[in-house]
């Protein structure tokens, strides 16, 4: 699920190389932490926040395949 | 000052009926319910909404169009097969231009390649397949090419009313706009989800036409994303008895069906649809 995260916010950022994902994991989730380039934080949020919330949308599928719950922190 | 009345199925309904029919926004006018309305059983026994929308003072009453045009840039208007072209030009200047390629060029392999790699990251077993795009719900005129997913048990991939398979393609395209700063736009399907809900669109557009020209009264459809709204206007763009247009917001957005040649008693408020 790292990976896929890492995948989708370096295609959309312009600086790849600053993309950052640390997971966190508890008992019945994990939470990932999205750390991009201070002027890339518009590119992963999208107009009303539309580009995180399909993030988030496809992470979903990912979680549940794998019997989880993902949780998606941008910042 | 301006007001109507307008009754209608439920109150949403019935304001945005008005509201069209005002030409204002939700902010521009007072609303009170004279009847509230309540839905029946199986469609019986029920009690029509009743509202009336006054605008809040003079020279307010301006059209919405202006405001909308911009928000709307990405909406198909209803389409009328003489104008069609015309309408293209003037989205190209606004600064919206969609490109087509052929299904095998870079754009089109990019997007593929894109697909694949975030239908694996899900943990998702299938096959992606390139195919030309055929009618209006594979993005016929705007979509380059359509990247079919194929596998077994896919409906995790669609979603509940098709919000997967939406952020899945919307996903695909802002990583195409931004790698290849390109203006090519692909549509991502899933069993032929769209080519299906096309067809249920398609029916559902030509029933509430005939309800609409029979009663003679506009109805308002459910909130629809751009590409819905874009199918039932172009289903009823050449019907004798209706026009279509759309209101509201964003997600809120809707379309109406009205009688043609605004039977709504105000002359002129059913025309702007007419263009």
């Amino acid at each position: 699920m790292k990976e896929l995260i890492e995948f989708m916010a370096r295609a959309i950022v312009d600086y790849p190389d600053e993309v950052e994902v640390t997971e966190e994991e508890t008992e019945d989730q994990i939470v990932f932490h999205l750390k991009v380039a201070e002027s890339d934080m518009g590119k992963v949020i999208g107009k009303q926040g539309r580009i995180a919330n399909a993030m988030r949308t496809l992470l979903k599928v990912a979680a549940i395949r794998r019997e989880t719950k993902a949780i998606l922190e941008i910042g | 000052m301006e007001s109507v009345e307008v009754s209608a199925k439920n109150v949403d309904e019935a304001i945005d009926i008005a509201l069209s029919d005002l030409e204002l926004k939700r902010s521009q006018v007072s609303i009170e319910i004279l009847t509230p309305g309540r839905p029946g059983l199986f469609g019986l026994g029920g009690e029509q909404a009743r509202v009336r929308v006054t605008a809040l003072e003079e020279g307010t009453a301006r059209p919405m169009q202006e405001e909308q045009a911009d928000e709307g840039a990405h909406e198909e208007e209803p389409p009328r097969k003489d104008e069609r072209q015309e309408r293209e030009s003037p989205s190209r200047e606004r600064g919206d231009p969609i490109e087509i390629k052929d299904l095998d060029s870079e754009e089109v392999e990019t997007a593929t390649e894109f697909l694949r790699t975030l239908i694996e990251g899900m943990d998702i077993d299938a096959e992606v397949t390139v195919r030309e795009p055929e009618t209006a719900a594979d993005g016929e005129g705007r979509a380059s090419a359509v990247l079919d997913i194929e596998g077994d048990d896919l409906g995790l991939l669609i979603g509940r009313r098709g919000t997967t398979l939406a952020a899945l393609q919307y996903m695909v395209n802002v990583m195409l706009t931004r790698k290849l700063n390109s203006r090519v736009i692909v549509t991502v399907d899933v069993e032929r989800y769209h080519r299906r809900r096309e067809e249920t669109l398609q029916n559902l557009a030509q029933r509430m036409a005939d309800r609409v020209s029979n009663s003679g009264r506009p109805m308002t459809l459910e909130p629809m994303p751009a590409s819905e709204r874009r199918i039932i206007h172009l289903a009823l763009s050449e019907d004798e008895d209706v026009v279509t247009g759309s209101v509201g917001q964003g997600d809120e957005r809707k379309v109406v069906i009205r009688p043609r040649g605004g039977g709504d008693g105000d002359g002129d408020g059913g025309d702007r649809y007419n263009r």
